[in-house]
């Protein structure tokens, strides 16, 4: 076991180094010279190239990522020849010049309004999804059943934005039952933090707990079909314990998977339900960055993204051990 | 007039032109100062969909509306424009750290100001004639000091090199520092200043206005860094700044500022809270309402679907909102540039003109609401610099309608001795751009032209259209003139040394009368010359002039005074209160 | 918005035993049994062929997406003439807010624009999952790391933010290779991307399918027998592997129009005069407390074209695999 905890994070490493290279050469392809942006008007090329040694943007991809890598561990200092060096200390993730801060500082001010989408959303869907899946499963071919497959394909039919703009314009404008959307730190002000998240969080719970209600009804009617199912039933186990105990755990292992995966891509930001609803998460800072070509914060937002789901990826696959005891991990 | 936004906000102009709706007949009969008294005290919200200013350095900062809210409230500047909605009061300079508004000798080569007494920073050490050099010397470090306007660089007498640029190579290097100090000297008790210029600049008066001659206190000049700390020399002083959307600056009353040494600033309430990154429907909806704090609060624009809520017509209010809702003439004029070295042949210039749909366009900005029909790239309201250019009666051979008028347009393709023309439009992206480009592919292409829409993203509008290699033929654009004289007008749009100089226009007839109108001290001559060369570029259709703008704002029930200070197209950020209870 | 990883999932997709020959014939017969599939199948078809006949449509009705009827919007504000958006007898469904152009016209070009881009896209995504996934699991070793690392590299980027960030300099590289400028190129770099992001999902599938078709008896009786390798794959392990991509396919179609749909609502869509459903979504927003059909149009008819594709969909599974079915 701990040998294989060993080999995935090496291996999740390497996974990382290979996605910062291929973000950086990537990007490296992008039009938009940043150096110029930070330029203005009455920007001569002398200043120009200037801008573009201070950003690093005059060296060699290859070097540009060296830098990089090497600021994630010892920070680093742009412009150090200058007489206005600017120092990112470790772990440096980059400088935005457009926005004068480090990306690290950005990303960590946008981080609480994502966590906090994700996860209100998180619970909801999973509370609605599982339970109705299971709620589904035992009416197996009744009309119950097939109101939540209902509910579940419109769920995933609907897109999101479509969802989202629904949402306001029949709750927000027409019956006017929630102000319109402004963030606020829960801490700062609960009432209209929750105002705010109620429907953002509503829209994505539906979009996934669709999912997640097919999944968990096709999980247990395949688990329920089981003779150990059949054996707990006839040792004359109540039948909530049996659903509980036994086939829900045996069946939890796709569930635990996916609502791993899912939730690790959410803390990317939500760019979508963010922008509708106007919440200064992630997302919405990596719009706002690629509208401004702002490539710091654009691959800063990549890499920690991509960590998110690699991360939770280990960290799924680990769980099955812990879930699902037929699962060896070799 | 005011302040054009030249750097990025310009983009926004040209993006949302949603926001800055206008229409026709220059009337200005929906400004009304708000209702009631001023109270001291309290706190007025700015509310803003921007994630945060784009400059706060005072020598950095170009765009009206920022200029008008720092001068305002933290940069004091030698001259200042007086506060009056009507638009030759509210463009007309009074002395503000000077204590008058400047002599000029030399024949106005050389202009000397006078510091107030009593004039101190946040620190509470006073303001001397060396902050204000300090601080004019920062904009040569062009490498540092990046976005903000030019004008020290080309008007002061300092030579320039070869390639073009300064001598003076800014405080930060201190190359050539004896050549800035020959310059701008300070007399012996610190008080007068005196500023020497390489032509003469009958208006230098109203460049300093402008905050990139504010002074700078040497000690606390952090470079690049400044806009985080910068020192206030106002009322107010930046208790905190946090950018990004949820982010807010909160200004607070500086304790160091004597008011007997400002007689230009009310400086009403107590605090100041920006808050950035608002959804512009949430903007509309708070100050709908104005509840609570909102009823102090303002905003620069309104959505297109509030109009017919706010509004009865383009210049009048609806009850409910009188008192808290302007729609005025802007400073600005939007034009399509053309590009002359991709399109050198004036009479297919003339059919991409005559071609275009200009009634379309108009209307989708939102016809009345967005202004009138331009004729050049001067406004009426910069009074006498202003004359019909005949640009849409004579200077195309013949009348031409709004709509257009496309068998004119392949009649001078025809004449040309060219093919129709293939075309690429660039535009900053957004929603009603997009239409307004799919009326420049459709009127266009009515005679024969193909154009080709080329959304660019807003942020790296200016970026990539300033870019030699990367502009197209014609260029979505908007200006706005620094003070009202067309020297910030004409020069910066059709000169190779101008700014602004989207269609790479260089006629040597034409930069030489230039030249020649820069230093006419006769202000009614001058202003002539500046009406002459506005027809003549529009003869030689360097532009496709659109729309003169106007803009609709709403605030919230106690505030005031409401009306759009023509200096800046922007709030009278110094004299805005609370209205007393 | 990540819905393309929402069809990475059940495992009811997989483990079809329906022998390979007469799959056809059982799979139409069980979908002709099944009403709801039937209608939802006719409605695609109508889709599909509105969207091909959109200018004979348009022509026959005197609208058409492109031209600007000044006469329709009010000079003061440029909002429509008249309710619900201004429809009337000239324009169907009403007219666009600033330009007067038809909203009729313009969600039947929309259609065509959607079905073409998710329709290719899904056919490339089935293609390269395919294939690669074929080699993958037939190959193993060295081969199966290297895609399986590739994909998990794929998987991991946030897809969204990489279209959205590429969307430019990767229009221009293809208007260099060649590919027309402007919408060409645009609809090109739409379906590409969503090929690139979407085939490991599909190639994870085949992978497991191959892995275990490869251990039965017929295709070890073929290696025995000398058969190529070329045989062995396609004559003998492709034929089992149809149930799980036709049913991939008909689930990712749907999926594709809304991830389409949600990309041109940020902005990297077909450029003006064109337009699509995200787009005419998109432009909604700054008018629809003022004109809700503007939303709602392009919305409904946005959600009938994914309902209906995703019913298709379950009732081909349902076909393949009775014992997912909905009984």
């Amino acid at each position: 076991m701990s040998a294989y905890v060993v080999r995935r994070v090496i291996s999740m490493i390497i996974l990382l180094l290979l996605l910062t290279l291929v973000v950086f050469i990537l990007f490296s392809l992008l039009p938009a010279d940043p150096a110029r942006l930070t330029c203005g008007k009455g920007c001569t090329p002398e200043v120009l190239e200037a801008n573009r040694h201070k950003l690093g943007f005059d060296l060699p991809v290859i070097q540009q990522y060296w830098e990089f890598m090497k600021g994630l561990f010892v920070g680093r200092i742009y412009a150090a020849d200058s007489p206005s060096p600017v120092v990112c200390n470790a772990p440096c993730l980059g400088y935005s010049f457009k926005r004068g801060e480090e990306v690290l500082v950005l990303i960590k001010d946008r981080l609480p309004p994502t966590i906090w989408l994700a996860l209100g959303a998180f619970f909801l869907w999973l509370a609605a999804g599982i339970s109705l899946g299971i709620y589904a499963a035992l009416r197996r071919g009744r009309w119950q059943d097939k109101t939540v497959m209902g509910i579940s394909l419109a769920g995933y039919s609907l897109p999101s934005f479509f969802l989202g703009l629904m949402a306001i314009f029949f709750i927000v404008i027409r019956l006017q039952l929630l102000p319109y959307p402004s963030y606020v730190s829960p801490f700062e002000n609960p009432i209209q933090f929750f105002q705010t998240m109620l429907l953002p969080w509503i829209v994505l719970a539906i979009l996934y707990a669709a999912f997640y209600m097919r999944l968990t009804r096709n999980q247990m009617l395949e688990v329920l079909g089981d003779d150990y199912i059949r054996t707990a039933r006839a040792k004359g186990l109540p039948e909530r314990v049996v659903i509980r105990k036994h086939a829900l755990r045996a069946g939890l292992t796709p569930i635990v998977t996916a609502a791993g995966l899912d939730l690790a891509g959410l803390l990317g930001g939500a760019i979508i339900t963010e922008s509708i609803f106007s919440l200064p998460g992630l997302g919405s800072l990596a719009v706002n960055s690629v509208n401004d070509a702002d490539l710091p914060v654009i691959v800063g937002i990549t890499l920690v993204t991509a960590t998110f789901i690699i991360v939770a990826n280990l960290i799924v696959d680990l769980l099955y051990a812990v879930i699902d005891p037929r699962v060896r991990l070799v | 007039m005011g302040k054009a936004n030249k750097g990025l906000r310009l983009a926004a102009v040209g993006a949302v032109a949603a926001l800055a709706l206008a229409a026709c007949g220059g009337g200005s009969s929906s400004s009304t100062s708000g209702g009631g008294e001023p109270a001291k005290g309290g706190t007025l919200y700015y509310l803003t969909n921007a994630e945060q200013f784009d400059q706060i350095d005072p020598q950095r900062i170009y765009t009206g509306e920022d200029l008008a809210f720092f001068n305002g409230t933290i940069y004091r500047t030698l001259t200042a424009y007086k506060f009056s909605p009507d638009a030759a009061e509210g463009t007309s300079i009074v002395g503000d750290l000077a204590t008058d508004t400047g002599t000029a000798t030399n024949g106005g080569q050389t202009w000397e100001f006078t510091i107030r007494d009593g004039a101190t920073f946040q620190d509470g050490s006073p303001v001397t004639c060396a902050d204000v050099a300090y601080g004019t010397s920062r904009t040569f470090a062009t490498d540092v000091i990046t976005g903000g306007p030019t004008y020290a660089i080309s008007m002061l007498d300092i030579p320039t090199l070869e390639d073009g640029s300064s001598a003076y190579k800014g405080p930060y290097t201190g190359e050539g520092q004896e050549l800035f100090d020959k310059a701008v000297t300070c007399s012996a008790d610190g008080k007068t200043i005196t500023f020497n210029l390489s032509r003469p600049v009958p208006d230098f008066n109203y460049t300093v206005t402008l905050t990139a001659f504010a002074p700078v206190p040497k000690a606390s000049d952090t470079g690049e860094k400044y806009g985080d700390a910068p020192v206030s020399s106002g009322p107010y002083k930046i208790e905190s700044n946090k950018n990004g959307k949820g982010g807010k600056m909160v200004l607070v009353r500086n304790d160091k500022w004597d008011p007997a040494s400002d007689d230009y600033r009310k400086a009403y309430p107590d605090t100041w809270q920006v808050d950035y990154g608002l959804d512009v429907k949430v903007i509309d909806q708070r100050l709908l309402a104005s509840s609570g704090n909102d009823a102090t609060a303002l905003a620069n624009g309104v959505e297109p679907e509030q109009l017919g809520v706010i509004f009865k017509s383009p210049t009048e209010v609806n009850p409910e909102f009188a008192g808290r809702a302007i729609s005025e003439l802007d400073p600005y004029v939007r034009y399509l540039a053309i590009n002359v070295q991709k399109v050198p042949n004036l009479k297919i210039r003339q059919a991409i003109a005559v071609a275009l749909d200009r009634d379309a366009l108009r209307k989708n900005a939102g016809g009345d609401f967005a202004g009138d029909y331009a004729d050049g790239v001067i406004k009426p309201n910069m009074g006498v610099d202003y004359a019909p250019s005949g640009m849409w009666e004579t200077l195309l051979g013949e009348k031409v309608a709004d709509a257009g008028n496309p068998e004119l347009a392949k009649k001078l393709i025809a004449a040309s001795g060219e093919a129709a023309p293939t075309i690429t439009f660039d535009y900053p992206q957004s929603p009603t751009a997009d239409k307004a480009a799919a009326i420049v592919v459709d009127s266009l292409g009515k005679a024969g032209i193909t154009a080709k829409p080329n959304p660019i993203e807003p942020g790296q509008y200016y970026g990539v259209v300033f870019d030699p290699e990367k502009a197209h033929e014609l260029i979505n654009a908007g200006w706005g003139p620094d003070w009202p004289n067309a020297s910030t007008i004409i020069p910066e749009l059709f000169t190779p040394t101008g700014g602004f100089n989207l269609s790479q226009y260089d006629n040597a007839d034409f930069n030489a009368a230039v030249e020649t109108a820069k230093i006419e001290p006769d202000r009614a001559k001058q202003a002539k010359m500046w009406q002459d060369l506005n027809t003549k570029a529009m003869a030689d259709v360097v532009v496709i002039p659109t729309r003169f703008g106007r803009e609709q704002r709403l605030v919230g029930k106690q505030i005031g005074p409401v009306y759009l200070w023509p200096a800046y197209g922007s709030w009278p950020y110094a004299e805005m209160y609370a209205v007393q209870q | 918005m990540v819905k393309v990883a929402l069809i990475d999932g059940p495992d009811s997709l997989t483990g079809s035993e329906v022998a390979s020959r007469s799959l056809r014939k059982i799979v139409w017969t069980r979908l002709r049994r099944d009403k709801l599939a039937m209608v939802c199948l006719f409605i695609l078809i109508a889709l599909y062929l509105i969207a091909i006949f959109a200018p004979v449509i348009c022509g026959l009705l005197g609208v058409d997406p492109y031209s600007f009827d000044k006469e329709s919007i009010s000079d003061s504000g440029g909002g429509p003439v008249g309710t619900w958006g201004g429809i009337s007898t000239e324009h169907p469904l009403g007219v666009e807010w600033g330009t007067g152009r038809d909203i009729f016209a313009q969600l039947l070009y929309g259609l065509r624009i959607s079905l073409l881009i998710a329709t290719t896209a899904t056919i490339l995504t089935v293609f390269f999952g395919t294939v690669l996934g074929i080699i993958s699991g037939y190959a193993g070793g060295k081969t199966d790391a290297v895609i399986g690392r590739t994909m998990d590299l794929i998987l991991a980027f946030p897809f969204l933010l990489i279209i959205l960030a590429m969307s430019g300099v990767l229009t221009q590289r293809l208007t260099a290779l060649g590919v027309p400028d402007g919408n060409p190129s645009r609809i090109t770099y739409l379906i590409i991307v969503l090929s690139i992001f979407g085939w490991p999902y599909l190639a994870r599938i085949v992978r497991g399918q191959v892995l275990s078709v490869r251990e039965r008896e017929f295709v070890e009786a073929s290696i025995a027998m000398g058969a190529s390798r070329y045989r062995i794959l396609f004559k003998e392990i492709l034929p089992n592997l149809w149930a799980p991509i036709l049913v991939y396919a008909t689930l990712t179609l749907p999926t594709y129009v809304g991830t389409e749909a949600a990309l041109s609502f940020l902005g990297v869509g077909v450029l003006p005069p064109d337009t699509s459903f995200g787009g005419m979504l998109g432009n909604s927003v700054s008018y629809f407390s003022v004109v809700p059909s503007y939303l709602f149009i392009p919305g409904v008819v946005l959600v009938v074209l994914v309902v209906t594709f995703n019913l298709v969909g379950d009732a081909v599974r349902d076909a393949l695999d009775p014992r997912a079915g909905r009984v």
